[in-house]
Protein backbone atom coordinates (compact mmCIF):
# COMPACT_ATOMS: atom_id res chain seq x y z
CA UNK A 1 0.00 0.00 0.00
CA UNK A 2 1.71 3.23 -1.09
CA UNK A 3 2.06 6.01 1.46
CA UNK A 4 -0.46 8.86 1.26
CA UNK A 5 1.05 11.55 -0.94
CA UNK A 6 -0.88 14.50 0.49
CA UNK A 7 -2.58 14.86 3.84
CA UNK A 8 -4.02 18.01 5.31
CA UNK A 9 -5.59 18.41 8.73
CA UNK A 10 -7.65 21.46 9.62
CA UNK A 11 -5.79 23.43 6.96
CA UNK A 12 -7.03 27.01 6.93
CA UNK A 13 -5.99 30.32 5.47
CA UNK A 14 -7.48 33.67 6.37
CA UNK A 15 -6.39 36.89 4.74
CA UNK A 16 -6.94 40.20 6.48
CA UNK A 17 -7.64 42.88 3.93
CA UNK A 18 -8.07 46.55 4.56
CA UNK A 19 -11.75 47.45 4.19
CA UNK A 20 -12.89 43.85 3.70
CA UNK A 21 -11.96 42.44 7.07
CA UNK A 22 -11.10 38.75 7.31
CA UNK A 23 -11.44 36.71 4.14
CA UNK A 24 -11.51 32.97 4.77
CA UNK A 25 -9.89 31.55 1.68
CA UNK A 26 -9.61 27.95 2.92
CA UNK A 27 -11.49 26.59 5.92
CA UNK A 28 -10.64 23.54 7.98
CA UNK A 29 -9.58 21.38 5.06
CA UNK A 30 -9.06 17.68 5.78
CA UNK A 31 -7.80 15.95 2.67
CA UNK A 32 -6.08 12.69 1.87
CA UNK A 33 -4.62 11.91 -1.55
CA UNK A 34 -3.28 8.40 -1.81
CA UNK A 35 -0.13 7.33 -3.61
CA UNK A 36 -0.31 6.65 -7.36
CA UNK A 37 -3.66 8.37 -7.64
CA UNK A 38 -5.02 11.01 -10.00
CA UNK A 39 -6.98 13.44 -7.87
CA UNK A 40 -9.03 16.26 -9.35
CA UNK A 41 -9.53 19.35 -7.23
CA UNK A 42 -12.63 21.25 -8.29
CA UNK A 43 -14.19 24.54 -7.39
CA UNK A 44 -15.26 27.84 -8.88
CA UNK A 45 -12.93 30.81 -9.19
CA UNK A 46 -12.10 32.04 -5.70
CA UNK A 47 -13.13 28.78 -4.03
CA UNK A 48 -9.65 28.40 -2.51
CA UNK A 49 -8.04 25.87 -4.87
CA UNK A 50 -4.93 27.89 -5.68
CA UNK A 51 -4.46 28.93 -2.04
CA UNK A 52 -4.64 25.27 -1.01
CA UNK A 53 -2.12 24.34 -3.69
CA UNK A 54 0.20 27.16 -2.61
CA UNK A 55 0.04 25.91 0.97
CA UNK A 56 0.99 22.42 -0.25
CA UNK A 57 3.95 23.94 -2.08
CA UNK A 58 5.15 26.03 0.88
CA UNK A 59 4.42 29.33 -0.86
CA UNK A 60 1.66 30.42 1.53
CA UNK A 61 1.68 29.90 5.29
CA UNK A 62 -1.47 28.34 6.75
CA UNK A 63 -3.32 30.33 9.40
CA UNK A 64 -4.19 27.05 11.11
CA UNK A 65 -3.75 23.32 10.55
CA UNK A 66 -1.02 21.71 8.53
CA UNK A 67 -0.25 20.07 5.21
CA UNK A 68 2.05 17.08 4.78
CA UNK A 69 3.65 15.58 1.69
CA UNK A 70 4.50 11.91 2.14
CA UNK A 71 4.33 12.46 5.89
CA UNK A 72 6.67 15.45 6.03
CA UNK A 73 5.47 19.00 6.78
CA UNK A 74 5.05 20.91 3.50
CA UNK A 75 7.00 23.82 5.00
CA UNK A 76 10.06 21.59 5.26
CA UNK A 77 12.23 21.94 2.12
CA UNK A 78 12.98 18.20 2.33
CA UNK A 79 9.26 17.50 1.75
CA UNK A 80 9.37 19.55 -1.43
CA UNK A 81 12.03 17.26 -2.89
CA UNK A 82 9.11 14.90 -3.54
CA UNK A 83 7.05 17.60 -5.22
CA UNK A 84 6.85 18.89 -8.77
CA UNK A 85 4.68 21.99 -9.13
CA UNK A 86 3.12 23.56 -12.19
CA UNK A 87 1.53 26.97 -11.43
CA UNK A 88 -1.59 28.12 -13.24
CA UNK A 89 0.45 30.60 -15.29
CA UNK A 90 3.98 29.25 -15.29
CA UNK A 91 6.52 32.09 -15.38
CA UNK A 92 10.19 31.52 -16.02
CA UNK A 93 13.17 33.71 -16.67
CA UNK A 94 12.49 35.05 -20.14
CA UNK A 95 16.15 35.37 -21.00
CA UNK A 96 16.72 31.62 -20.57
CA UNK A 97 16.01 28.90 -23.10
CA UNK A 98 13.99 25.79 -22.14
CA UNK A 99 17.20 23.76 -21.93
CA UNK A 100 18.82 26.39 -19.67
CA UNK A 101 15.65 26.58 -17.58
CA UNK A 102 15.66 22.83 -16.93
CA UNK A 103 19.38 23.01 -16.13
CA UNK A 104 18.77 25.85 -13.65
CA UNK A 105 16.08 23.91 -11.78
CA UNK A 106 18.13 20.71 -11.95
CA UNK A 107 21.06 22.48 -10.32
CA UNK A 108 18.75 23.92 -7.65
CA UNK A 109 17.97 20.31 -6.80
CA UNK A 110 21.66 19.41 -6.70
CA UNK A 111 21.65 17.33 -9.89
CA UNK A 112 24.91 16.85 -11.78
CA UNK A 113 25.37 17.70 -15.46
CA UNK A 114 24.91 14.09 -16.61
CA UNK A 115 21.62 13.71 -14.76
CA UNK A 116 20.41 17.06 -16.06
CA UNK A 117 21.26 16.12 -19.65
CA UNK A 118 19.37 12.82 -19.27
CA UNK A 119 16.43 14.67 -17.72
CA UNK A 120 16.36 17.16 -20.58
CA UNK A 121 16.39 14.39 -23.19
CA UNK A 122 13.47 12.69 -21.49
CA UNK A 123 11.47 15.91 -21.00
CA UNK A 124 12.15 17.07 -24.57
CA UNK A 125 10.93 13.73 -25.88
CA UNK A 126 7.88 13.56 -23.62
CA UNK A 127 6.84 17.18 -24.24
CA UNK A 128 8.13 17.65 -27.77
CA UNK A 129 10.45 20.49 -26.76
CA UNK A 130 13.43 19.50 -28.89
CA UNK A 131 12.66 22.05 -31.63
CA UNK A 132 12.72 25.00 -29.24
CA UNK A 133 15.46 23.77 -26.89
CA UNK A 134 17.73 26.75 -27.48
CA UNK A 135 15.21 29.51 -28.15
CA UNK A 136 14.66 32.07 -25.40
CA UNK A 137 11.34 31.69 -23.57
CA UNK A 138 10.48 35.33 -24.29
CA UNK A 139 7.87 35.15 -27.02
CA UNK A 140 6.68 31.61 -26.26
CA UNK A 141 2.95 30.92 -26.53
CA UNK A 142 0.87 29.82 -23.54
CA UNK A 143 0.97 26.23 -24.75
CA UNK A 144 4.76 26.24 -25.10
CA UNK A 145 5.20 27.79 -21.66
CA UNK A 146 2.95 25.09 -20.26
CA UNK A 147 5.23 22.45 -21.78
CA UNK A 148 8.29 24.09 -20.25
CA UNK A 149 6.36 24.22 -16.98
CA UNK A 150 5.72 20.49 -17.18
CA UNK A 151 9.40 19.87 -17.89
CA UNK A 152 10.31 21.89 -14.78
CA UNK A 153 7.73 19.99 -12.70
CA UNK A 154 9.44 16.76 -13.73
CA UNK A 155 12.89 17.93 -12.61
CA UNK A 156 14.21 15.60 -9.92
CA UNK A 157 11.68 12.90 -10.84
CA UNK A 158 9.33 13.78 -7.95
CA UNK A 159 6.72 11.16 -7.05
CA UNK A 160 4.04 13.85 -6.58
CA UNK A 161 2.95 16.37 -9.20
CA UNK A 162 0.75 19.28 -8.13
CA UNK A 163 -0.72 21.02 -11.16
CA UNK A 164 -2.78 24.19 -10.91
CA UNK A 165 -5.23 24.39 -13.83
CA UNK A 166 -2.89 22.56 -16.22
CA UNK A 167 -5.43 22.69 -19.05
CA UNK A 168 -6.56 26.30 -18.79
CA UNK A 169 -5.92 28.41 -21.85
CA UNK A 170 -4.86 25.47 -23.98
CA UNK A 171 -6.36 24.53 -27.32
CA UNK A 172 -8.05 21.11 -27.69
CA UNK A 173 -4.80 19.48 -28.85
CA UNK A 174 -2.91 20.97 -25.93
CA UNK A 175 -5.55 19.75 -23.48
CA UNK A 176 -5.39 16.31 -24.95
CA UNK A 177 -1.60 16.31 -24.63
CA UNK A 178 -1.88 17.23 -20.95
CA UNK A 179 -4.55 14.58 -20.32
CA UNK A 180 -2.49 11.87 -21.95
CA UNK A 181 0.63 12.98 -20.14
CA UNK A 182 -1.08 12.83 -16.75
CA UNK A 183 -2.38 9.33 -17.40
CA UNK A 184 0.99 8.19 -18.75
CA UNK A 185 2.97 9.59 -15.81
CA UNK A 186 0.71 7.78 -13.37
CA UNK A 187 0.69 4.53 -15.29
CA UNK A 188 4.31 4.29 -16.40
CA UNK A 189 6.08 6.11 -13.59
CA UNK A 190 3.76 5.52 -10.66
CA UNK A 191 3.35 9.22 -9.94
CA UNK A 192 0.59 10.77 -7.89
CA UNK A 193 -1.07 13.66 -9.65
CA UNK A 194 -3.09 16.27 -7.81
CA UNK A 195 -4.55 18.87 -10.12
CA UNK A 196 -7.16 21.57 -10.13
CA UNK A 197 -9.29 22.19 -13.17
CA UNK A 198 -12.34 23.93 -14.54
CA UNK A 199 -12.61 21.48 -17.40
CA UNK A 200 -14.94 18.99 -15.78
CA UNK A 201 -15.08 16.67 -18.77
CA UNK A 202 -11.31 16.16 -18.54
CA UNK A 203 -11.49 15.58 -14.81
CA UNK A 204 -14.24 13.02 -15.25
CA UNK A 205 -12.23 11.21 -17.88
CA UNK A 206 -8.95 10.77 -16.05
CA UNK A 207 -9.45 11.15 -12.29
CA UNK A 208 -9.70 8.34 -9.77
CA UNK A 209 -11.09 10.66 -7.15
CA UNK A 210 -12.22 14.25 -6.91
CA UNK A 211 -12.54 16.88 -4.22
CA UNK A 212 -15.06 19.69 -4.51
CA UNK A 213 -14.32 22.97 -2.79
CA UNK A 214 -17.06 25.53 -2.20
CA UNK A 215 -16.17 28.84 -0.51
CA UNK A 216 -13.03 27.34 0.97
CA UNK A 217 -14.73 24.25 2.41
CA UNK A 218 -14.34 20.74 1.06
CA UNK A 219 -17.90 19.55 0.47
CA UNK A 220 -16.97 16.27 -1.17
CA UNK A 221 -13.93 14.04 -1.55
CA UNK A 222 -14.18 10.58 -3.03
CA UNK A 223 -14.43 8.41 -6.12
CA UNK A 224 -16.50 9.31 -9.14
CA UNK A 225 -19.07 6.67 -8.29
CA UNK A 226 -19.38 8.01 -4.76
CA UNK A 227 -20.56 11.41 -5.94
CA UNK A 228 -23.95 12.02 -4.32
CA UNK A 229 -26.80 11.32 -6.72
CA UNK A 230 -24.46 9.86 -9.32
CA UNK A 231 -25.99 6.40 -8.83
CA UNK A 232 -29.37 7.74 -9.93
CA UNK A 233 -29.26 6.16 -13.32
CA UNK A 234 -32.15 6.88 -15.65
CA UNK A 235 -33.21 5.88 -19.15
CA UNK A 236 -33.89 8.26 -21.99
CA UNK A 237 -35.83 7.49 -25.17
CA UNK A 238 -36.25 9.70 -28.20
CA UNK A 239 -39.34 9.22 -30.31
CA UNK A 240 -40.42 10.81 -33.60
CA UNK A 241 -43.79 10.88 -35.35
CA UNK A 242 -46.03 11.42 -32.32
CA UNK A 243 -48.95 13.79 -32.45
CA UNK A 244 -48.87 16.68 -29.96
CA UNK A 245 -51.69 15.08 -27.96
CA UNK A 246 -49.96 11.68 -27.82
CA UNK A 247 -46.68 13.31 -26.81
CA UNK A 248 -48.45 15.18 -24.00
CA UNK A 249 -50.14 11.99 -22.87
CA UNK A 250 -46.81 10.09 -22.74
CA UNK A 251 -45.11 13.05 -21.04
CA UNK A 252 -47.64 12.75 -18.22
CA UNK A 253 -46.48 9.17 -17.60
CA UNK A 254 -42.72 9.94 -17.89
CA UNK A 255 -40.30 11.38 -15.30
CA UNK A 256 -39.26 14.06 -17.76
CA UNK A 257 -40.01 15.32 -21.24
CA UNK A 258 -38.38 17.63 -23.75
CA UNK A 259 -39.63 18.40 -27.24
CA UNK A 260 -37.13 19.22 -29.97
CA UNK A 261 -36.62 19.23 -33.73
CA UNK A 262 -35.36 15.66 -33.57
CA UNK A 263 -38.47 14.37 -31.80
CA UNK A 264 -39.65 14.07 -28.20
CA UNK A 265 -37.23 12.94 -25.53
CA UNK A 266 -38.79 11.16 -22.54
CA UNK A 267 -36.96 10.28 -19.36
CA UNK A 268 -37.94 7.22 -17.34
CA UNK A 269 -36.92 6.58 -13.77
CA UNK A 270 -36.06 2.91 -14.41
CA UNK A 271 -35.87 0.29 -17.14
CA UNK A 272 -39.41 -1.09 -16.68
CA UNK A 273 -40.99 2.32 -16.96
CA UNK A 274 -38.88 2.98 -20.07
CA UNK A 275 -40.03 -0.27 -21.70
CA UNK A 276 -43.67 0.60 -21.01
CA UNK A 277 -43.19 4.11 -22.45
CA UNK A 278 -41.50 2.69 -25.58
CA UNK A 279 -44.30 0.15 -26.15
CA UNK A 280 -46.96 2.83 -25.78
CA UNK A 281 -45.13 5.18 -28.16
CA UNK A 282 -44.86 2.47 -30.81
CA UNK A 283 -48.54 1.53 -30.36
CA UNK A 284 -49.46 5.18 -31.08
CA UNK A 285 -47.47 5.16 -34.33
CA UNK A 286 -44.27 6.71 -33.07
CA UNK A 287 -40.80 5.73 -34.33
CA UNK A 288 -38.17 4.93 -31.65
CA UNK A 289 -34.96 6.80 -32.57
CA UNK A 290 -32.89 6.30 -29.44
CA UNK A 291 -33.05 4.31 -26.23
CA UNK A 292 -30.17 4.79 -23.76
CA UNK A 293 -29.13 4.57 -20.15
CA UNK A 294 -27.95 7.98 -18.92
CA UNK A 295 -25.87 8.93 -15.89
CA UNK A 296 -25.58 12.35 -14.29
CA UNK A 297 -22.36 13.98 -15.49
CA UNK A 298 -19.73 15.38 -13.14
CA UNK A 299 -20.78 18.81 -14.35
CA UNK A 300 -24.38 18.13 -13.32
CA UNK A 301 -23.29 16.93 -9.88
CA UNK A 302 -20.84 19.82 -9.46
CA UNK A 303 -23.47 22.37 -10.41
CA UNK A 304 -26.02 20.81 -8.09
CA UNK A 305 -23.62 20.66 -5.15
CA UNK A 306 -22.43 24.19 -5.77
CA UNK A 307 -26.01 25.42 -5.87
CA UNK A 308 -26.97 23.51 -2.72
CA UNK A 309 -24.01 24.96 -0.80
CA UNK A 310 -24.40 28.55 -1.89
CA UNK A 311 -28.17 28.61 -1.36
CA UNK A 312 -27.87 26.82 1.98
CA UNK A 313 -29.67 23.73 0.71
CA UNK A 314 -29.24 20.25 2.06
CA UNK A 315 -25.69 19.04 2.02
CA UNK A 316 -24.90 15.61 0.66
CA UNK B 1 25.59 29.76 -5.79
CA UNK B 2 23.17 28.70 -8.51
CA UNK B 3 20.76 31.54 -7.74
CA UNK B 4 23.72 33.95 -7.60
CA UNK B 5 25.06 32.74 -10.94
CA UNK B 6 21.68 33.11 -12.54
CA UNK B 7 21.23 36.63 -11.13
CA UNK B 8 24.58 37.60 -12.64
CA UNK B 9 23.58 36.10 -15.97
CA UNK B 10 20.24 37.95 -15.89
CA UNK B 11 22.01 41.26 -15.29
CA UNK B 12 24.59 40.59 -17.99
CA UNK B 13 21.76 39.93 -20.47
CA UNK B 14 19.99 43.09 -19.32
CA UNK B 15 20.65 46.04 -21.65
CA UNK B 16 20.34 48.56 -18.80
CA UNK B 17 23.73 47.47 -17.51
CA UNK B 18 25.43 48.32 -20.79
CA UNK B 19 23.84 51.74 -20.84
CA UNK B 20 25.17 52.40 -17.33
CA UNK B 21 28.63 51.15 -18.27
CA UNK B 22 28.64 53.36 -21.35
CA UNK B 23 27.81 56.37 -19.21
CA UNK B 24 30.57 55.41 -16.77
CA UNK B 25 33.13 55.07 -19.56
CA UNK B 26 32.05 58.41 -21.07
CA UNK B 27 32.31 60.21 -17.76
CA UNK B 28 35.78 58.74 -17.03
CA UNK B 29 37.05 59.82 -20.43
CA UNK B 30 35.27 63.16 -20.07
CA UNK B 31 37.13 63.84 -16.83
CA UNK B 32 40.10 64.97 -18.92
CA UNK B 33 38.01 67.89 -20.08
CA UNK B 34 37.70 69.06 -16.47
CA UNK B 35 41.45 68.65 -16.12
CA UNK B 36 42.01 71.14 -18.96
CA UNK B 37 40.21 73.87 -17.09
CA UNK B 38 42.10 73.13 -13.87
CA UNK B 39 45.63 74.15 -14.71
CA UNK B 40 48.27 71.85 -13.17
CA UNK B 41 45.61 69.75 -11.42
CA UNK B 42 44.55 67.54 -14.30
CA UNK B 43 45.82 64.20 -12.88
CA UNK B 44 44.24 64.91 -9.50
CA UNK B 45 40.95 65.83 -11.16
CA UNK B 46 41.01 62.70 -13.32
CA UNK B 47 41.72 60.45 -10.29
CA UNK B 48 38.99 62.16 -8.31
CA UNK B 49 36.52 61.90 -11.16
CA UNK B 50 37.30 58.24 -11.87
CA UNK B 51 36.70 57.29 -8.22
CA UNK B 52 33.54 59.38 -8.06
CA UNK B 53 32.25 57.68 -11.23
CA UNK B 54 32.84 54.23 -9.71
CA UNK B 55 30.95 55.24 -6.59
CA UNK B 56 28.02 56.86 -8.39
CA UNK B 57 27.56 54.30 -11.18
CA UNK B 58 28.04 51.44 -8.73
CA UNK B 59 25.36 53.01 -6.55
CA UNK B 60 23.03 53.39 -9.54
CA UNK B 61 23.37 49.67 -10.34
CA UNK B 62 22.87 48.84 -6.68
CA UNK B 63 19.78 51.05 -6.34
CA UNK B 64 18.05 50.32 -9.64
CA UNK B 65 18.70 46.60 -9.84
CA UNK B 66 18.78 45.94 -6.07
CA UNK B 67 15.52 47.72 -5.27
CA UNK B 68 13.61 45.48 -7.66
CA UNK B 69 15.60 42.30 -7.08
CA UNK B 70 13.06 40.34 -5.01
CA UNK B 71 10.00 42.41 -5.95
CA UNK B 72 10.46 41.54 -9.61
CA UNK B 73 10.57 37.83 -8.79
CA UNK B 74 7.34 38.16 -6.82
CA UNK B 75 5.67 40.37 -9.38
CA UNK B 76 6.61 38.18 -12.34
CA UNK B 77 5.78 35.05 -10.31
CA UNK B 78 9.03 33.35 -11.21
CA UNK B 79 9.31 32.68 -7.48
CA UNK B 80 6.49 30.11 -7.53
CA UNK B 81 8.51 27.45 -9.26
CA UNK B 82 11.76 28.37 -7.49
CA UNK B 83 10.53 28.39 -3.90
CA UNK B 84 8.54 25.19 -4.42
CA UNK B 85 11.92 23.50 -4.91
CA UNK B 86 13.74 22.03 -1.89
CA UNK B 87 15.35 25.40 -1.24
CA UNK B 88 15.27 27.56 1.89
CA UNK B 89 14.05 31.08 1.42
CA UNK B 90 17.09 32.68 3.01
CA UNK B 91 19.27 30.75 0.55
CA UNK B 92 17.34 32.41 -2.24
CA UNK B 93 17.66 35.91 -0.76
CA UNK B 94 21.37 35.50 -0.12
CA UNK B 95 21.87 33.97 -3.57
CA UNK B 96 20.20 36.95 -5.25
CA UNK B 97 22.31 39.32 -3.16
CA UNK B 98 25.52 37.45 -3.95
CA UNK B 99 24.69 37.52 -7.67
CA UNK B 100 24.15 41.26 -7.65
CA UNK B 101 27.33 41.81 -5.63
CA UNK B 102 29.25 39.69 -8.15
CA UNK B 103 27.92 41.96 -10.88
CA UNK B 104 28.93 45.08 -8.93
CA UNK B 105 32.38 43.58 -8.26
CA UNK B 106 32.90 42.85 -11.96
CA UNK B 107 31.64 46.31 -12.95
CA UNK B 108 33.83 48.03 -10.34
CA UNK B 109 36.86 45.98 -11.39
CA UNK B 110 36.26 46.88 -15.04
CA UNK B 111 35.96 50.57 -14.18
CA UNK B 112 39.06 50.42 -11.92
CA UNK B 113 41.16 48.70 -14.60
CA UNK B 114 40.06 51.12 -17.31
CA UNK B 115 40.62 54.11 -14.99
CA UNK B 116 44.08 52.76 -14.11
CA UNK B 117 44.93 52.31 -17.78
CA UNK B 118 43.72 55.83 -18.53
CA UNK B 119 45.86 57.22 -15.70
CA UNK B 120 48.87 55.36 -17.08
CA UNK B 121 48.27 56.93 -20.48
CA UNK B 122 48.18 60.34 -18.79
CA UNK B 123 51.51 59.64 -17.12
CA UNK B 124 50.29 58.72 -13.64
CA UNK B 125 49.87 55.29 -12.06
CA UNK B 126 47.18 53.89 -9.74
CA UNK B 127 48.79 53.44 -6.32
CA UNK B 128 47.84 51.96 -2.94
CA UNK B 129 45.59 54.89 -2.10
CA UNK B 130 43.66 54.30 -5.33
CA UNK B 131 43.17 50.61 -4.45
CA UNK B 132 42.09 51.50 -0.91
CA UNK B 133 39.49 53.87 -2.30
CA UNK B 134 38.16 51.19 -4.69
CA UNK B 135 37.99 48.62 -1.87
CA UNK B 136 36.02 50.93 0.39
CA UNK B 137 33.74 51.91 -2.48
CA UNK B 138 32.97 48.22 -2.90
CA UNK B 139 32.19 47.89 0.83
CA UNK B 140 29.91 50.92 0.64
CA UNK B 141 28.07 49.39 -2.31
CA UNK B 142 27.77 46.07 -0.46
CA UNK B 143 25.99 47.91 2.34
CA UNK B 144 23.77 49.98 0.03
CA UNK B 145 22.84 46.85 -1.96
CA UNK B 146 21.88 45.01 1.24
CA UNK B 147 19.52 47.87 2.10
CA UNK B 148 18.10 47.78 -1.45
CA UNK B 149 17.51 44.02 -1.22
CA UNK B 150 15.79 44.40 2.15
CA UNK B 151 13.45 47.03 0.72
CA UNK B 152 12.80 44.98 -2.41
CA UNK B 153 11.32 42.28 -0.15
CA UNK B 154 8.98 44.75 1.51
CA UNK B 155 8.03 47.51 -0.90
CA UNK B 156 7.71 48.56 -4.54
CA UNK B 157 10.85 49.24 -6.59
CA UNK B 158 10.12 52.96 -6.95
CA UNK B 159 9.59 53.54 -3.24
CA UNK B 160 12.51 51.25 -2.42
CA UNK B 161 14.81 53.09 -4.83
CA UNK B 162 13.76 56.45 -3.36
CA UNK B 163 14.47 55.27 0.19
CA UNK B 164 17.85 53.79 -0.77
CA UNK B 165 18.73 56.93 -2.69
CA UNK B 166 17.81 59.07 0.34
CA UNK B 167 19.85 56.80 2.61
CA UNK B 168 22.75 57.10 0.16
CA UNK B 169 22.60 60.89 0.16
CA UNK B 170 22.04 61.27 3.93
CA UNK B 171 24.53 58.50 4.59
CA UNK B 172 27.26 60.75 3.23
CA UNK B 173 26.25 63.57 5.53
CA UNK B 174 25.06 61.92 8.74
CA UNK B 175 27.04 64.46 10.80
CA UNK B 176 24.52 67.12 9.79
CA UNK B 177 21.76 65.14 11.49
CA UNK B 178 23.47 65.42 14.88
CA UNK B 179 25.11 68.79 14.66
CA UNK B 180 21.98 70.92 14.62
CA UNK B 181 21.99 74.55 15.81
CA UNK B 182 21.41 74.97 19.60
CA UNK B 183 17.85 76.27 19.24
CA UNK B 184 16.81 72.73 18.21
CA UNK B 185 17.81 71.37 21.64
CA UNK B 186 14.97 69.47 23.32
CA UNK B 187 12.69 69.50 20.28
CA UNK B 188 11.07 66.44 18.71
CA UNK B 189 12.93 67.12 15.47
CA UNK B 190 16.23 66.95 17.29
CA UNK B 191 15.35 63.55 18.81
CA UNK B 192 14.13 62.24 15.46
CA UNK B 193 17.20 63.36 13.55
CA UNK B 194 19.50 62.04 16.25
CA UNK B 195 17.73 58.67 16.04
CA UNK B 196 18.20 58.80 12.26
CA UNK B 197 21.88 59.51 12.83
CA UNK B 198 22.29 56.22 14.67
CA UNK B 199 20.14 54.18 12.23
CA UNK B 200 21.39 55.50 8.88
CA UNK B 201 24.78 53.99 8.05
CA UNK B 202 27.57 56.54 7.95
CA UNK B 203 28.75 56.18 4.37
CA UNK B 204 31.36 58.91 4.73
CA UNK B 205 33.40 56.28 6.62
CA UNK B 206 34.04 54.75 3.19
CA UNK B 207 34.92 58.00 1.45
CA UNK B 208 38.67 58.35 1.14
CA UNK B 209 38.35 59.72 -2.34
CA UNK B 210 40.01 63.08 -1.72
CA UNK B 211 43.00 61.36 -0.07
CA UNK B 212 43.28 58.97 -3.02
CA UNK B 213 43.00 61.85 -5.50
CA UNK B 214 46.07 63.37 -3.87
CA UNK B 215 47.81 59.99 -3.75
CA UNK B 216 47.83 59.87 0.06
CA UNK B 217 47.18 56.38 1.47
CA UNK B 218 45.21 56.08 4.71
CA UNK B 219 46.27 53.69 7.50
CA UNK B 220 45.33 50.06 6.81
CA UNK B 221 43.89 49.94 10.33
CA UNK B 222 41.33 52.53 9.24
CA UNK B 223 40.55 50.52 6.10
CA UNK B 224 40.12 47.38 8.23
CA UNK B 225 37.82 49.19 10.62
CA UNK B 226 35.70 50.57 7.75
CA UNK B 227 35.48 47.10 6.17
CA UNK B 228 34.34 45.63 9.51
CA UNK B 229 31.78 48.43 9.96
CA UNK B 230 30.42 47.79 6.46
CA UNK B 231 30.37 44.01 6.89
CA UNK B 232 28.46 44.19 10.19
CA UNK B 233 25.90 46.64 8.82
CA UNK B 234 25.50 44.53 5.67
CA UNK B 235 25.04 41.33 7.68
CA UNK B 236 22.41 42.99 9.88
CA UNK B 237 20.48 44.31 6.86
CA UNK B 238 20.60 40.92 5.12
CA UNK B 239 19.42 39.16 8.29
CA UNK B 240 16.37 41.47 8.41
CA UNK B 241 15.78 40.90 4.67
CA UNK B 242 15.80 37.12 5.20
CA UNK B 243 13.42 37.40 8.15
CA UNK B 244 11.05 39.66 6.19
CA UNK B 245 11.00 37.18 3.32
CA UNK B 246 10.76 34.02 5.40
CA UNK B 247 7.04 34.04 6.10
CA UNK B 248 5.88 36.13 3.20
CA UNK B 249 2.83 34.77 1.37
CA UNK B 250 3.40 34.59 -2.36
Amino acid sequence: MPMDAVTTAGLSKTYHQLGRGAVHSVRDLDLVVGGNEIYGFLGRNGAGKTTTIKMLCGLVQPTAGEARLFGKPARDPAARAALGYLPEQPYFYEYLTPRETVRFYGRLRGMDDGAIAALWDRAADLLDLGGVADRRIRGFSKGMRQRVGFAVALVGDPPLLVLDEPMSGLDPLGRRMVRELIVRLRKEEGKTIFFSSHVLGDVEEICDRVGILVDGRLVFSGGMDDLPGRDMKRTELRVAGLSRADAADLAARAAGHAAGDGGDTFTAADGDAANALAAEALRRGGRLLEFRRAQESLEDVFTRMQHAETTGGARP
Amino acid sequence: MIVAGNTLRESVRDKVLYVLLLFAATSILGSKALGWISVGQDIKIVRDFCLASMSVFGALISIFIGASLLYKEMDKKTLYTILSQPLRRHEFVLGKYAGLMALIAVTLAAMAVSSGAYLLVLGSAPDVSFLQAVLLTFMKLALVTALAVLLSAATSPILGALIVFSAYVFGHATGVLRDLPPHFDGTFAKGLLEAAYYVIPNLSNFSIQSEAANGVAVAWAYVGWAVLYGALYTAALLAVACLAFERKDL
